[in-house]
């Protein structure tokens, strides 16, 4: 504890603070901005970090990570393109909610939300990086195999109007992501002698195309609706559209606490992910919601649920870094190279050898949390005004980010010809009515999955019955079975839910609070 | 003269006039070299152990040369991507790739459409070598590889991580001869390697030399390179067992063929001034990363002899380019 005051003295310096600050806004608006992203923000920063000092270099990079998370919000809702596939879900009421002339609750919302998630998580990391680190080695491939089984069963519900179409989507998400190379024989899949595809499809450009350019197109062939309706739309000028209103604080307190639970625990398992979290937490307070059949058309539970958890994420996957060394994300690793190039090595030791450089960290990353709500609250007021912006103006502008953004990654332009082949899939999705979430989810998950499936047989030594070593695998394949066996039956039964039949549903939406461990992933 | 032979002509004088503005601009850049940024290519993504030393070194050069070096990232393929976009680059010294030397002498072994030689390009030198070898959590019941094989023999239908074709092909090597019953868990990254061993998923792993940032939770059992690690002196590599598998790699300097030798020197010159600087010393040290300093003849010496070795050892275990 006497550490982290110090910590706190030794960040409060300004210099150190202005570095955090320039962190979380250059996050923000990187975030905040279609097709640019973490990616961008840290490729921008890495050789700054090589002249800055320790603390100084790691707020600015944590402030990036917990910055884009929440800026990925505002293009989600003004524009429907998030940022980041884990926005996704914000966009499916948020910018419904925009278009209602709500575009300031949105937003406000969306930032209350992620600060709350992005802050009682860093208070997560810091109470219980320690002793949560010991369940982490409890969590090997065959347990992350059954997690993900369970994961992609409960996403799978989310898959809108018609659940054929959702499956269809995202088993074509799966398919996507198994072009490379195999991990057992190397033998190249599907990359028809393309060196750039080795390594898979990348997620950044597909997933720039598909959400971002492929809605654009969209939104250009309805250039002269949308264009009226921005002139009929009255922004906000009642106090009711452009804040949060008491009621409205009561209803989604509950669901930002479930959000963050999910995002926390999303953060600390291996091979999950920021997308995971929010969508896990957007379905499970769709199905403990009264109203589900509303969702998707502005209600502002569905923009806490992503948000909290999205953000929740990111000082989560810390943990596993901290207590193990196990670096638990993107942000993880590249964090890791900015440790050692200051002499340390993340992990257990840390604590002993440098406290006063850990509490220095916990210090930043509190500290970038209130950064984040002064910078997204001023940001937002700036950003809610392109919502006037006739779309003509916005979609050039936004298809150059895209190009840039889906560039930057690798430095090439195979990228931005991967960005289009998406964005063609993706606009025949949206006109077809095929589910892209889905689609991304499987996309996302579907390697992990191969991968830590292929690990489990040959740990498991090709026998089944060796399973039964592994207990906390069990309880994830039964709670699949019983997930699936009750989206089947929701299905089947219409009127979709009676207020008591709530209670029954939240059963399976609490069951991800489960596990408590650790470990990384992989995109 | 007759109409046919006057494009002839013209042909020769023009080919005439480009093969001396070619020699002038040749000579030119070796004098006046560098007058303009360079660009360094990474072939992995930001963040990683080979971009950490190779922007450590870009950050030396671009002080002893006077001119900013970039590093751009141009993941893929294991750097067979950046190696081909070098390829096409001018050999003016202007762009260069900082590398493992093994995206030329490892991966066009299993990687068919890699077609990439030592004589395709030119080395500038060497500056650290990668400490490969087989680790495992610190607490294991054998420390060498001899004791390994005994526990493997009681232990049948134990699990080994491996990354890369390479590292399976050693677990296959040794089972065969020893006559193991291993199930080879592909593993995919360090960060996946640390998880399995730490994790105690698996009783032996593929190490690049992450490991030697855990002393406390994980060891070495065996370095798979003809050299001892300067991080682990006490352990045997995979040839003092009895195994002529050892294989090196190390960070390289590439450019692209045809680059004048006087620039090639002025680079070799200006990397070798990372061997002795402090910055660069304390950046690789706190990743356990030993500098081994080589020319631009030691180099090209070692890519050649090195691209020769590694072909024997993978064609012998019967490994085909896929």
């Amino acid at each position: 504890m006497e550490h982290l005051i110090v910590g706190f003295r030794d960040v409060l310096d300004p210099l150190t603070l202005m570095w955090v600050t320039v962190g979380v806004t250059l996050g923000y608006v990187l975030g905040a901005l279609p097709g640019l992203g973490k990616a961008t923000g840290v490729a921008v920063s890495i050789p700054l970090t090589f002249y800055l000092q320790p603390v100084a270099a790691l707020g600015l990079l944590i402030g990036i990570a917990k910055g884009s998370a929440a800026g990925s919000a505002v293009s989600a809702i003004l524009l429907n393109t998030p940022g980041e596939p884990s926005s996704a879900p914000t966009a499916l009421d948020g910018y419904p909610l925009a278009r209602q002339g709500k575009a300031q609750k949105a937003l406000k919302m969306g930032l209350y939300a992620s600060v709350i998630g992005d802050f009682v998580s860093t208070l997560i990391l810091i109470l219980l990086a320690a002793p949560l680190a010991r369940y982490a080695l409890l969590i090997g491939p065959v347990e992350l195999c059954a997690i993900l089984f369970y994961s992609l069963a409960f996403i799978g519900s989310l898959s809108g109007a018609s659940m054929i179409k959702g499956l269809i989507a995202g088993a074509l998400g799966v398919f996507f992501a198994t072009v490379g190379l195999e991990t057992e024989t190397f033998i190249p899949r599907m990359t028809f002698g393309l060196l750039e595809l080795n390594d898979g499809i990348s997620l950044v450009p597909l997933a720039i195309g598909m959400l971002a350019v492929a809605e654009m197109v969209v939104q250009a062939g309805n250039l002269k609706t949308l264009d009226r309706e921005t002139r009929a739309m009255a922004d906000g000028t009642s106090r009711e559209d452009r804040t949060v209103l008491a009621s409205e604080w009561r209803r989604c307190l509950p669901v930002i606490a479930r959000g963050t639970l999910i995002g926390s625990v999303v953060g600390i398992l291996p091979g999950l992910g920021a997308s995971v979290g929010s969508f896990l937490s957007y379905g499970a307070t769709r199905r403990a919601s009264k109203t589900p059949e509303k969702f998707g058309t502005g209600m502002i539970e569905g923009i806490a649920a992503a948000e909290s958890a999205d953000n929740a994420v990111v000082p989560s996957s810390l943990v596993p870094l901290f207590a193990l060394g196990i670096p638990g994300s993107v942000i993880a690793a590249i964090l890791i190279a900015a440790f050692v190039l200051h002499g340390l090595t993340p992990g257990p030791l840390m604590f002993k050898q440098q406290p006063r450089l850990v509490a220095d960290v916990y210090a930043a990353m509190l500290c970038a949390s209130f950064i984040l709500l002064a910078v997204g609250y001023f940001g937002q007021s700036v950003f809610a005004r392109i919502i006037q912006v006739p779309l003509r103006l916005i979609i050039p502008g936004v298809l150059l980010l895209c190009c840039i953004g889906a560039y930057m990654e690798t430095s090439s332009v195979f990228s931005i010809y991967v960005m289009l082949a998406f964005a063609l899939i993706g606009f025949f999705a949206r006109k077809l009515d095929f589910s892209f979430v889905t689609f991304l989810i499987g996309f996302v998950i579907g390697p992990n999955l191969e991968l830590s499936f292929r690990q489990s047989i040959q740990i498991l030594d090709h026998q089944i019955l060796n399973l039964r070593s592994h207990p906390i695998a069990i309880a994830f394949i039964v709670l699949t079975a019983v997930t699936i066996w009750l989206i089947g039956r929701g299905r089947t039964r219409k009127p979709y839910r009676t207020p008591e039949r709530a209670g029954t549903a939240s059963i399976s939406a609490e069951a991800e609070y489960q596990p408590p461990s650790t470990g990384r992933n992989n995109r | 003269m007759t109409s046919t032979t006057r494009p002839r002509a013209l042909a020769a004088v023009l080919s005439l006039a480009l093969a001396a503005t070619a020699f002038a601009s040749g000579a030119a850049t070796a004098a006046g070299y560098p007058d303009k940024p360079i660009i360094m290519l990474v072939g992995y993504k930001a963040g990683g152990q080979t971009d950490l030393v190779g922007r450590a070194a870009a950050r030396v050069m671009s002080e002893k040369l006077g001119v900013p070096v970039k590093v751009v990232n141009k993941p893929g393929a294991g750097g067979v991507v950046a190696a081909y976009e070098l390829k096409r680059a001018a050999p003016d010294g202007y762009t260069l790739l900082f590398h493992s030397n093994s995206v030329i002498n490892s991966e066009p072994l299993v990687m068919k459409r890699a077609e990439l030689k030592p004589d395709d390009f030119e080395y500038a030198g060497m500056i650290t070598a990668y400490q490969v070898g087989m680790a495992t959590y610190k607490d294991a019941p054998y420390d060498n590889l001899s004791q390994f094989i005994a526990w493997a023999k009681k232990n049948p239908g134990f699990s080994y991580g491996a990354l890369s074709p390479a590292s399976r092909m050693y677990m296959e090597q040794i089972a065969r001869k020893e006559g193991l019953d291993v199930n080879i868990v592909p593993l995919k990254g360090g960060g996946d390697m640390i998880n399995a061993i730490l994790g105690k998923q698996v009783a032996m792993a593929l190490s690049g030399g992450i490991n030697y940032k855990y002393p406390d939770q994980m060891k070495m059992i065996a370095a798979l390179t003809t050299f001892r690690h300067p991080s682990a002196p006490d352990v045997k590599t995979i040839e003092e067992n009895g195994y002529p598998l050892g294989m090196d790699s190390y960070t390289t300097l590439i450019l692209p063929k045809g680059t004048p030798r006087p620039i090639l020197d002025t680079l070799a010159a200006a990397l070798k001034a990372a061997e002795t600087d402090e910055k660069f010393k304390k950046i690789v040290a706190a990743a356990n990363i030993p500098i081994i300093y080589k020319g631009v003849d030691a180099a090209t010496d070692e890519m050649r002899k090195s691209a020769a070795k590694n072909k024997t050892i993978m064609e012998s275990a019967g490994i085909q380019p896929k």
